[in-house]
């Protein structure tokens, strides 16, 4: 990064619209507000809005010239379909694992404390954090006993350990690391994980027998296409996924790389949406395809 | 025309499913529109289908994505 000094006519422009943003917003803080009753009230608030509006545009302006005479280096579009390698100890891994074994260590911990701190204080009426594991944990169990048809507490912890894990590694990318769901070899085994347990759950609830014969229901001609259909299970889910993810993340970097220099404020507020909701979206329709599936294999017919 | 610009074709011709899922996504908000003014205490079982539903039209678009992705980023090495 090197600081490349600014021509007269930028400095006059940084200048100006410093000027411009203080003054409004003083002026801002002059205008008194009348009660909502009173006769002025509609007029002073447009005003007050206006001049709000003002300066933050022209602060912006500002930050934006000042920030645009520091020299990056070249600035080009760049996102990799596969995140970068590293060597651990000899071994090529994928930097998404070692992020992935973060997002582990750190959910342990917590985990931990939990156990060893806050369990033993949970108290008859939940209150705080209690409250809020109290009602996760509630949530993840009623959707498992909704789609799987009846109570199963290891489904329900499986699926609340993935949405653990996924809600990490978003908050991972809160702080501009490079999230292990844009991997489609992770997004991949997720959905690897989901489609053994389809199987594991059809055979265990209707035996072998009952599991084929599903494939050959209403009549023997469809099995190929049903077959298909169950191996399309964990490429869907996993391309979903991982084509969420990865187009949110390029998105953003669009954005940057479009704004340049005057990437304050804009970016944030839009990766509120790319980063933090749509995300959580996607994990909570990754659980819940996840479950639909496994509740048609393990679901009774007649 | 070089490698580079018949692979930008191809991702772009591979996006255009885009379209059908926005039409199929849209009849189905339209649906579940009419469902709820029709019957609004249904209104949490109607949002949950509606949900899963737009999951499932949503998937052609991200295949349509998903394989314009990978057209560009290993096609062109």
């Amino acid at each position: 990064m090197q600081f490349s000094m600014p021509s007269v006519g930028k400095w006059i422009a940084i200048a100006l619209s410093l000027i411009i943003g203080c003054g409004a917003l003083y002026l801002r803080s002059r205008i008194s507000q009348p009660e909502k009753t009173e006769e002025g009230y509609k007029a002073a608030k447009k005003k007050r809005n206006l001049l709000m509006m003002a300066g933050v545009l022209a602060l912006w302006l500002c930050s934006g010239l000042v920030l645009g005479s520091f020299q990056l280096g070249s600035r080009t579009f760049t996102v990799e379909i596969s995140p970068a390698r590293m060597d651990i100890l000899g071994y090529s891994v994928s930097s998404s694992v070692v992020v992935t074994w973060i997002v582990i260590a750190a959910l342990s911990v917590f985990a931990l404390f939990v156990r060893f701190f806050a369990v033993p204080r949970f108290q008859e009426t939940p209150r705080g954090l209690q409250l809020v594991l109290e009602t996760a944990v509630g949530a993840i169990n009623n959707l498992t006993k909704e789609k799987y048809g009846h109570e199963n507490e290891g489904l329900a912890s499986y699926f609340f350990a993935i949405a653990a894990l996924f809600l990490g590694s978003a908050i991972v990318e809160l702080f501009g690391i490079r999230p292990p769901t844009t991997d489609l070899s992770m997004t991949f085994s997720y959905a690897l994980v989901t489609f053994v347990l389809i199987n594991v759950y059809g055979i265990y609830k209707k035996g072998i027998k009952g599991r084929l014969q599903s494939f050959v229901r209403p009549k023997a001609i469809i099995a190929p296409f049903k077959l298909l259909s169950d191996l399309a299970v964990p490429i869907s889910l996993a391309c979903r996924l991982f084509g969420n993810m990865l187009g949110g993340l390029v998105v953003v970097e669009l954005i940057y790389f479009a704004l340049g220099a005057f990437s304050v404020g804009i970016p944030a507020v839009l990766g509120l949406y790319f980063n933090a909701f749509h995300p959580l979206i996607q994990f909570f329709i990754f659980i819940n395809l996840s479950l639909t599936f496994i509740g048609e294999a393990v679901e009774e017919v007649e | 025309m070089t490698d580079i610009g018949l692979i930008a074709i191809g991702a772009g011709i591979a996006v255009l499913t885009g379209a059908g899922a926005g039409l199929g996504m849209g009849i189905a908000t339209g649906k579940a529109v009419e469902a709820v003014a029709r019957q609004p205490e249904a209104n949490s079982k109607i949002n949950a289908l509606l949900l899963l539903g737009l999951a499932l039209t949503e998937s052609t678009a991200i295949y349509g994505f998903v394989t314009a992705l990978v057209m560009i980023f290993t096609m062109g090495k």
